[in-house]
C-alpha cells in the first residue's frame, strides 16, 4: 500500500475484489449514537442498499476480522473480513453465530441492582451506576479486576485506571485458556526458548504433523487460522501428513492420517521415547533430554505399541518439515509442564525452530509491551484466597463467567460471599451475573468500540479494531465509558473513543502497516474502514533453544486407573465442545449445529467405548452418574466407537445455570468434576481426573441429527 | 384470461448439459467444523427447531455434514467428513413429482428451485430426493424478539407447511450479476459466494460457474479425485465431490 | 317383470313337502321368495325403525367425529404438521397409509356390485347396495386424510384445474395429479353408481311414506314408475356403468400405487406395485364388505331375511381366493426385489423383518394368508359370521399393516444411511406430538360408521327391486327326485 491511499484507489481495490463489499469507516460510529425513527434516516442509509462495517469477532480471544453487513441500521450477517491476515476473510461456527448474541431475547437490558441469586432485576439509571463504581474505585487496595480474554482495549484500559488510581492488576481468564494450558505452554517457551510466547505453529508448510491432543480445527488458539493452515498443508505440492494422539478421536484426530489413542498423562513419555527413537536413528545417540526414557516402559504406560512407536519415529526421519503440536489436555496434566518442554524440546531436535513448517515466536502484536497471558489457576486460586481472606471489596467482573468457567473445586462461590460488592459488567445475566450485587451491562461485542491484538495464527503484527455495526439495542453502556467517567480525573480521557485513539496514534507513523495516513483522524477511519491494523509482512522469529537438548526431562507412568471390579474407574477426558466453545450455549442455532463427532445437539453426553458400556451394561442415552473426588453429575451415554475403554469423555459447554433460556438447565458442566490440583506452571492439572460411573435407571435420549441405525446398523448392538 | 402454459417435462435438461453454476467440495479439506451449516442458516433465515424437535429429525439445516463409521475400536476411522446440500441435479427426480410446481428447474440460472408460494406442503419432492436434503417447515419455529431483527430481507422467511433447501444462496448470485450487468461485465469468477463458501476456514467449498471452464470449480470438477454423489441415479448434481488426499509422500 | 313373486311360489307347490327342497328354500334367498308387497315392507320397516341405541351410538359416533377427526384436523392445521409423526426423512406417514387403507376398502364396493354383476354372480343381490355405500362413504374418508397431510391444505384447490388469476396449470406430470384426479373420477363415477340402482328404491320408498321424507324421495326418485321404458333404461346404464366403472376401479388403485412406484426410491420403484395393490385393497375391501353385512345382519331389523350363511358362504370364498392373489403378489414383489440384489433394497427388505418394526410385518403375514388360509378351508366357519367377521377384521389389520410398512416403514430407509429414519422411535417417544393421527383416524371411522348410519335410516339398504327380480329368475326344478336350481334369462 501506498502511502496516499485516496477514495479512488480503495474502490479500485474494491472493484477488483470478489465481493462488491462496501466498507464504511464512520457510519454509526458516531460517538453517541440516539436511536432515530426510519423517517428520518441518516444520510449513509439507503433504502434496501447494504452497508458493511469492519469489526472484530469476540467470541473467542483469537480476534478474526469480520464484516457485517447491515441493512436498515440492522445488523444481518457476518462475513470474514478478506483483508485481515489473521482469518482472511473465512470464519468459524461461533463467529457466524454471533448475532444471534446481539439479538439474544435474554440479553441483560439495563442497569441494574439485585439480590444475588436472584434472577429478577431492579432496574437503575446510569449515573447511579457510575457512582457505584465510583465508590468502589474510592477503596482500590480493595478493589479486583476480573476480565476475560476479549477484549485487549478494556484490558489496557483497566490497567490504566488501576494504576491510576492504585488498585491491583487486573487478572483475566478464559477457559478456552484453560483448556489450552496456556500457562504451561508459555511458562515452556520461556523454560525452552528463553521467551514466553504463545508460539506460532507453521503448519501450513510443515510436510509433517504430529500432534499431541492439540483440537486445532476446533478451538486451540486461533481455529481458523489454524484450519486454514491444516488446508494450505493438506493442498501442497506433497500433501503434508497429519498424525494425532489423544485419548478419544476429536474432531481433528478425525482429519488425521493415523490417530493413536493414548493414555492421558502418557504424552511426556511417548514424546521422549519419539525422541530418543528419533536420535538414536538420525544421529546415532540421544540428547541427554529424552535418553533417560525406557521404551518399554513408555509402550507399557501409554498403551501404545513399540511398533507404533517406530512408525512414528520412522516418519520424522523421512519428514523434511515435521512439527510437533503441544495440545491443552496434555499440559493439563501433573507433568504438563515436562511435556510441553519436551515437545518443544523434540521440535528443536527436528530442527525446524524459525524454519517454513517449525515453530515462530509470534511477533508482538502492534500496543503490546510483551506477551500477557490470561491468568492459571493457581492464580485464581491466590485470588480466592484474597477474598476468603476479606482483603477483596468490590469485585468487577467482565467478559467472564467464572462461576461456570472455573472448576466448583476452587472455592469462587463460597469465596463470592466474602466480597461486599460485586459488580458485573455482563451482557447475559449469567450465573456470575446472577451471583453479583449489581449489573452494568456492557454493550454487545457488534456495538462496541474497541481492538484485539492477535496473539497467535498470524506472522504479522496485528491489531484488530472493533466498532459498532448498529446503535446499541438496549439500555446498556460501553464498560470502559463507565470507568472513564468513575474514574473521573484519573485519567485523561473524556471517553472510550478518546482513550482508544491515544492507544492508536502510536501507529500512524509505524512503518510496514496495510495502510498508513498523515494524520489521527484519517489513520483512525481507515482503521475502522479495514477493521484495525496490521503489518504487511510476517515479523515471527526464530526461538533459539540453546542447551535445552541437554536439559534431563523425566517422566512417570500416569496413574492407572482402577480396572477392575465394583469401584471400577476411568480416566475423564474433559474437551471444549467444537461447537460451543466456553460461551456458545446461549446462542440458539448454535445448539442446533450438531457436534462434528458425535452429531448430538442440545445436549451433553458421555462418549464411552461400546465394550466397556457393553461390560458395564450401559445403553445409548442410559443415564449415568460421573462420580469424581470433587462431584458428580448426571448424564446420558453415547457409545463412541473410537475412545479408549479406560477413558470416558464429556464435552464443555453446556450446563448452565443461567445465561439465557436456551443455555439454562441444558447438559451438565463438567468443570464440577474438576479438582483444584495444579501442574508446575500453575495451570488446572484436570487431565489427571479419575472417575467412577454409575447406573442412574434412567434413559434420556440425545437428539441426533445422524440415523443411528443408519451409522450404527439396526437390528445388532454395535 | 390467458391460458396457463404447461412447462415442458424436466424443462431446461439436456443430457450431458453442464449446467451454469456449480460447487465442488475437497472431503480431504473439509474439517466438520460446522461454519458453512450455521452460516447458511444465519443467511438464509433458517429457523432453529429446539432439542426435541430436533432429536426427532425436524431440524432445518440446509447442509449437514456427514460421517460415517469403519472398522472397530482401535482400528476405527471415521469417514471424511462430507457436507451435503441440495446437488442442484440437472436432472432432478423432485421436480416432475410436485403437483403444483413448486420445484422448478429456474431458465436463467439453471438451478432446481422452490418456489414457496406456491407449494402446498404434499412433501413428496422430499421422498423423491435421493439426497434427502429437503427440509419441511413442521410449524411456524418460534423466534422470539428481537432475534427477528437479523432476518436477511433478501430471502423469504418461510411459514409453516412449506418446503424449502439450498438455493445456492441465490440472491447472492443475483447481487452479482445486477453488479456485473450495470458494470457491463460478465460475473467474474468468485464474485457469486453462497454463505457455506464464504465462510469455510479450510476453503474446502469452491463455487463458481460450471459454463466457464477456467473457472476455479469447473476445473475442480474435472479433477480426477471428483465424483458425484449417487451418479448411478442420473440426477446429474452440479456438485462435484472431491474424495481422497492429492499426493502423499509419507501415508 | 311379467312374472310375479307369487306365482313363482305356486309353480312347485308340492316342493314345500319335500326336506331337500325346504332345505334349498331356506338356504338361497333367492328361492325364498316373499310377496312383494310384504318385503317392500319389510325394508320400510327396517329403515324406519330406530331404537334408542341407534340414537346412542350415532350421537357417540357424532361426537367422536366432531373432536376426533374435525377438532384435531383443525388442531393440525392451526399448529403444523409437527403435529403429525413425520419427520425427515419419513415425510409421508399414517395420513398415507390411511388414505391408501380407505381407498381400498372403497374398492370392494365397486368390485362387488359392478364385477358380480358384469359376471352375473346373484348371491351379490341383498347386498350390493350396502358395498356401494361403502364406495362412496369410504373415498370421502380417503380424501379427507389425503388433505389432512398436506403442509397447507387451504391451498388445496391449487392443485384443481381451473384458470385463476395465477396462471399456473397444475403439473400433470406428478403421480400425485394423476392420483388426485383418479381418485375424483372414481369418487363420481361410483356416487353415480350408487344412485343409478338406487332409483327403484327410492320411488318404492316415496310411494311408502309421508312427510319430509315423501317430499325428499320425490325430487332423488326423478319420477320414477316403474314403467317398461324406465326401465330399460335404467338396465342399460347399469350395464354400461358396471362395465365402464372397471376399468376406473382398477385405474385408481394402480394409480394409488404410482404415487409410490414411480417415486426413485428402493423398495417402491417396483412395477408390480398396481396389481398388488389392486389386489391388496380388494383383500380389506371384501372383507370389509363382509364385515359391514355382518353388521347389518345383526343390527337392522329384518335383515336376517335379506342376508344368510349363503352369502357368508360366498364372501368367504371370494376372500379366501383374494388372499391367495395377495399372496401371489407379495411373494413376487419381494423375490424381485430381493433377487435384484440392491444394497439399499437389501437393506430395506432386512429392515422389514428385522428393523424395528419387524413385528408388524409378521403380523401382516399372519393376518393376511396364514388366518385366511387356516379357516376358510372350512365351510362351517366362513358360514358363521362371528368367524367370518374375525377373519375380515383381521384381514384389514393386515392390509392396515401392510401400507404401514409401504409408507413409513419404508421411508425409513433411503440411499444415504446417515439419513436414515430413527427406526420407529418417534412412534414411541414422541406421544404427546403423535397425538393427531390417531385421533383422526378414529374420527374417520367414526365418521364413516356414522355416515353409514344415518344413510341406512335414510335410503332403503336393501336394493329390494334387485332381490325381486332375482327371486323372479329363480326356480327349482326336479329331475327324478333331486330338485335343482334354474335361473331364466329374464331380459
Amino acid at each position: 500500500m501506498t502511502d496516499s491511499f485516496t477514495r479512488r484507489d480503495f474502490l479500485k481495490v474494491m472493484g477488483a475484489g470478489a465481493a462488491a463489499t462496501v466498507l464504511t469507516g464512520c457510519g454509526p460510529a458516531s460517538r453517541y449514537v440516539t436511536r432515530e425513527p426510519y423517517t428520518k434516516m441518516p444520510e449513509y442509509t439507503y433504502n434496501g442498499q447494504s452497508t458493511y462495517y469492519a469489526t472484530t469477532c469476540r467470541e473467542c480471544a483469537a480476534g478474526c476480522g469480520l464484516i457485517l453487513r447491515t441493512h436498515q441500521g440492522r445488523a444481518i450477517k457476518a462475513e470474514g473480513n478478506k483483508f485481515h491476515p489473521l482469518n482472511q476473510g473465512k470464519t468459524c461456527a461461533r463467529g457466524q453465530a454471533t448475532l444471534h448474541g446481539m439479538y439474544n431475547p435474554d440479553r441483560v437490558q439495563f442497569p441494574a441492582q439485585h439480590a444475588r441469586g436472584d434472577a429478577t432485576l431492579t432496574e437503575m439509571d446510569w449515573d447511579a451506576a457510575i457512582a457505584v463504581v465510583q465508590k468502589a474505585l474510592q477503596d482500590p487496595q480493595g478493589t479486583q479486576f476480573l476480565l476475560g480474554t476479549a477484549s485487549d482495549h478494556l484490558f489496557d484500559l483497566v490497567t490504566d485506571v488501576c494504576q491510576a488510581v492504585g488498585a491491583p492488576s487486573p487478572l483475566r481468564f478464559g477457559a478456552l485458556s484453560m483448556f489450552e494450558a496456556r500457562a504451561t505452554l508459555g511458562e515452556a517457551s520461556r523454560a525452552v526458548f528463553g521467551k514466553p510466547d504463545l508460539l506460532f505453529f507453521d503448519i501450513a508448510n510443515a510436510d509433517l504433523v504430529i500432534s499431541f491432543g492439540a483440537n486445532f480445527l476446533e478451538t486451540w488458539l486461533s481455529p481458523v487460522a489454524y484450519t486454514r493452515g491444516y488446508a494450505q498443508m493438506r493442498r501442497g505440492d506433497v500433501r503434508g501428513h497429519f498424525v494425532q494422539l489423544e485419548p478419544r478421536l476429536s474432531e481433528t484426530a478425525a482429519k488425521a492420517d493415523e490417530w493413536y489413542p493414548l493414555l492421558p498423562g502418557a504424552e511426556g513419555l511417548v514424546v521422549s521415547a519419539l525422541g530418543k527413537l528419533f536420535a538414536e536413528q538420525k544421529f546415532g545417540v540421544a540428547p541427554a533430554a529424552f535418553e533417560m526414557v525406557d521404551l518399554a516402559a513408555a509402550a507399557e504406560a501409554s498403551g501404545l505399541t513399540l511398533e507404533q512407536f517406530e512408525r512414528l519415529a520412522a516418519l520424522l526421519l523421512r519428514a523434511e518439515r515435521p512439527v510437533i503440536l503441544p495440545g491443552g489436555a496434555a499440559l493439563a496434566q501433573a507433568e504438563g509442564l515436562e511435556t510441553a518442554k519436551a515437545i518443544l524440546t523434540l521440535n528443536a531436535l527436528l530442527d525446524n525452530l524459525g524454519k517454513a513448517g517449525g515453530v515462530f515466536h509470534t511477533p508482538a502484536a502492534p500496543l503490546a509491551d510483551s506477551y500477557h497471558r490470561p491468568a492459571s489457576a493457581a492464580e485464581i486460586s491466590a485470588l480466592v484466597k484474597r477474598m476468603n481472606a476479606g482483603e477483596v471489596n468490590t469485585l468487577l467482573v467482565h467478559g467472564v463467567n467464572p462461576l461456570f468457567e472455573l472448576p466448583a473445586a476452587l472455592g469462587l462461590e463460597a469465596a463470592l460471599q466474602k466480597v461486599k460488592t460485586v459488580i458485573s459488567f455482563a451482557t447475559f445475566p449469567d450465573e456470575t451475573a446472577l451471583a453479583a450485587d449489581y449489573i452494568f451491562p456492557d454493550h454487545h461485542g457488534l456495538e462496541s468500540w474497541g481492538y484485539q491484538r492477535v496473539q497467535t495464527g498470524a506472522g504479522q503484527s496485528a491489531l484488530s479494531g472493533s466498532q459498532p455495526v448498529v446503535v446499541p439495542y438496549y439500555n446498556t453502556r460501553a464498560t470502559a465509558d463507565v470507568l472513564i467517567a468513575a474514574a473521573g480525573d484519573a485519567l485523561p480521557f473524556k471517553d472510550e473513543v478518546e482513550f482508544l485513539q491515544s492507544k492508536v496514534a502510536a501507529l500512524v507513523e509505524a512503518p510496514g502497516g496495510f495502510y498508513s495516513a498523515a494524520d489521527l483522524p484519517s489513520f483512525w477511519a481507515l482503521f475502522q474502514q479495514y477493521g484495525g491494523w496490521w503489518q504487511n509482512d510476517s515479523s515471527a522469529s526464530a526461538p533459539s533453544a540453546a542447551g535445552a537438548l541437554e536439559k534431563k526431562l523425566t517422566f512417570h507412568a500416569p496413574e492407572a486407573a482402577h480396572a477392575e471390579g465394583e469401584h471400577e474407574e476411568f480416566s475423564l477426558y474433559v474437551y471444549p465442545s467444537p461447537i460451543l466453545a466456553e460461551a456458545g450455549a446461549n446462542k440458539p442455532w448454535l445448539q442446533e449445529i450438531a457436534d462434528p463427532t458425535t452429531t448430538v445437539m442440545w445436549n451433553s453426553w458421555l462418549e464411552m467405548n461400546p465394550e466397556t458400556a457393553h461390560h458395564l451394561g450401559i445403553e445409548d442415552d442410559d443415564v449415568v452418574r460421573v462420580i469424581s473426588p470433587a462431584g458428580e453429575v448426571e448424564v446420558s451415554v453415547y457409545r463412541y466407537p473410537a475412545i479408549r475403554p479406560d477413558v470416558v469423555a464429556i464435552p464443555f459447554g453446556q450446563g448452565h445455570t443461567a445465561y439465557g433460556r436456551y443455555a439454562e438447565n441444558r447438559g451438565v458442566n463438567p468443570a464440577l468434576l474438576f479438582s483444584a490440583e495444579t501442574n508446575a506452571a500453575g495451570d488446572l492439572a484436570f487431565g489427571g481426573v479419575k472417575v467412577k460411573i454409575e447406573k442412574t435407571g434412567k434413559k434420556r435420549p440425545l437428539s441426533r441429527l445422524e440415523s443411528k441405525m443408519g451409522v450404527y446398523g439396526f437390528g445388532e448392538e454395535h | 384470461m390467458a391460458i396457463p402454459k404447461i412447462p415442458e417435462f424436466k424443462a431446461e435438461w439436456k443430457e450431458g448439459e453442464e449446467g451454469r453454476w456449480g460447487m465442488a467440495v475437497d472431503m480431504d479439506l473439509c474439517t466438520g467444523c460446522q461454519a458453512c451449516v450455521v452460516a447458511c442458516s444465519m443467511e438464509n433465515n433458517v429457523p432453529f427447531v429446539g432439542e426435541a424437535e430436533a432429536g426427532y429429525g425436524r431440524s432445518l439445516g440446509w447442509i449437514r455434514v456427514e460421517r460415517l463409521w469403519e472398522g472397530q475400536y482401535p482400528e476405527v476411522k471415521m469417514t471424511p467428513y462430507q457436507p451435503v446440500m441440495c446437488q442442484q441435479c440437472g436432472s432432478a427426480p423432485c421436480e416432475p413429482v410436485c403437483p403444483v410446481f413448486a420445484t422448478v428447474h429456474s431458465q436463467a440460472e439453471q438451478l432446481n428451485v422452490q418456489v414457496y408460494n406456491r407449494c402446498v406442503g404434499t412433501r413428496y419432492c422430499a421422498n423423491n430426493c435421493p439426497y434427502v436434503v429437503r427440509v419441511f417447515n413442521w410449524a411456524d419455529f418460534d423466534r422470539p424478539d428481537p432475534l427477528p431483527n437479523q432476518f436477511n430481507p433478501d430471502v423469504t422467511v418461510r411459514r409453516r407447511g412449506v418446503m424449502e433447501k439450498c438455493t445456492f444462496c441465490i440472491q447472492r448470485i443475483h447481487r452479482a450479476e445486477d453488479q456485473a450487468k450495470a458494470e457491463g461485465r460478465e460475473v467474474l469468477d468468485g464474485e457469486a459466494q453462497p454463505a457455506c463458501a464464504q465462510a469455510c476456514p479450510a476453503d474446502a467449498i469452491v463455487f463458481g460457474r460450471l459454463d466457464d471452464p477456467e473457472s476455479r470449480v469447473s476445473k475442480l470438477s474435472r479433477s480426477n479425485r471428483g465424483s458425484h454423489l449417487l451418479e448411478e441415479l442420473g440426477t446429474q448434481p452440479r456438485v462435484t465431490y472431491l474424495k481422497g488426499g492429492s499426493n502423499d509422500r509419507l501415508g | 317383470m311379467t312374472v310375479s313373486a307369487k306365482a313363482l311360489a305356486q309353480v312347485h307347490p308340492e316342493a314345500h313337502e319335500h326336506d331337500h327342497e325346504a332345505e334349498l328354500r331356506k338356504e338361497h334367498l333367492m328361492l325364498d321368495p316373499k310377496p312383494r308387497g310384504e318385503m317392500n315392507a319389510l325394508v320400510m320397516e327396517a329403515m324406519l325403525t330406530t331404537s334408542w341405541k341407534f340414537w346412542a351410538v350415532a350421537g357417540l359416533m357424532a361426537l367422536v367425529t366432531v373432536v376426533g377427526l374435525f377438532g384435531m384436523w383443525g388442531y393440525s392445521i392451526s399448529e403444523g404438521m409437527y403435529t403429525a409423526s413425520v419427520n425427515r426423512p419419513m415425510y409421508w406417514s399414517y395420513f398415507l397409509v390411511h388414505t391408501v387403507f380407505w381407498i381400498g376398502i372403497s374398492h370392494a364396493g365397486t368390485f362387488v356390485s359392478a364385477l358380480l354383476r358384469v359376471f352375473r354372480a346373484e348371491f351379490r343381490r341383498p347386498f350390493t347396495r350396502a358395498a356401494e355405500l361403502m364406495t362412496t362413504f369410504a373415498l370421502a374418508q380417503a380424501g379427507i386424510h389425503i388433505f389432512a397431510h398436506m403442509g397447507r391444505v387451504w391451498l388445496a384447490y391449487w392443485m384443481f384445474p381451473i384458470p385463476t388469476q395465477r396462471l399456473i396449470w397444475p403439473n400433470l406430470h406428478s403421480p400425485l395429479m394423476w392420483d388426485f384426479l383418479a381418485i375424483n373420477t372414481y369418487l363420481l363415477s361410483s356416487t353415480m353408481y350408487l344412485f343409478l340402482p338406487l332409483i327403484p328404491d327410492l320411488a318404492m320408498a316415496r310411494d311408502r311414506s309421508t312427510g319430509w321424507r315423501k317430499s325428499v324421495y320425490r325430487v332423488l326418485a326423478l319420477g320414477f314408475r316403474g314403467t317398461e321404458s324406465e326401465w330399460t333404461h335404467l338396465r342399460i346404464a347399469l350395464n354400461i356403468f358396471a362395465f365402464a366403472i372397471l376399468p376406473v376401479m382398477f385405474s385408481v388403485h394402480t394409480i394409488v400405487s404410482w404415487d409410490f412406484a414411480a417415486a426413485m426410491r428402493p423398495g417402491w420403484s417396483s412395477t408390480i406395485f398396481g396389481p398388488y395393490f389392486v389386489v391388496g385393497a380388494l383383500q380389506s375391501g371384501v372383507s370389509a364388505v363382509a364385515m359391514v353385512v355382518i353388521t347389518v345382519r345383526a343390527t337392522m331389523k329384518n335383515m336376517t331375511y335379506f342376508v344368510r350363511p349363503e352369502h357368508f358362504d360366498a364372501l368367504g370364498k371370494l376372500m379366501l381366493i383374494i388372499s391367495m392373489a395377495w399372496a401371489y403378489f407379495f411373494f413376487n414383489d419381494y423375490m424381485v426385489q430381493w433377487y435384484g440384489g440392491d444394497s439399499f433394497t437389501d437393506s430395506l427388505l432386512h429392515f422389514h423383518e428385522a428393523g424395528p418394526g419387524g413385528w408388524v410385518w409378521f403380523l401382516m403375514l399372519i393376518t393376511n394368508i396364514l388366518v385366511p388360509w387356516l379357516v376358510l378351508w372350512n365351510k362351517q366357519w366362513r358360514r358363521n359370521p362371528w368367524i367370518l367377521f374375525t377373519v375380515g377384521l383381521l384381514a384389514n389389520v393386515g392390509m392396515w399393516a401392510e401400507r404401514f410398512i409401504i409408507v413409513p416403514v419404508s421411508l425409513q430407509i433411503n440411499r444415504v444411511p446417515f439419513m436414515w429414519g430413527h427406526g420407529v422411535k418417534i412412534f414411541r417417544e414422541t406421544f404427546p406430538y403423535v397425538s393427531v393421527e390417531i385421533p383422526i383416524f378414529i374420527g374417520s371411522v367414526a365418521f364413516f360408521v356414522l355416515l353409514y348410519m344415518l344413510a341406512s335410516k335414510f335410503i332403503p339398504l336393501v336394493p329390494v327391486w334387485e332381490v325381486q327380480e332375482g327371486q323372479m329368475a329363480h326356480s327349482i326344478r326336479r329331475y327324478g327326485k333331486e330338485p335343482v336350481i334354474t335361473v331364466a334369462e329374464l331380459e
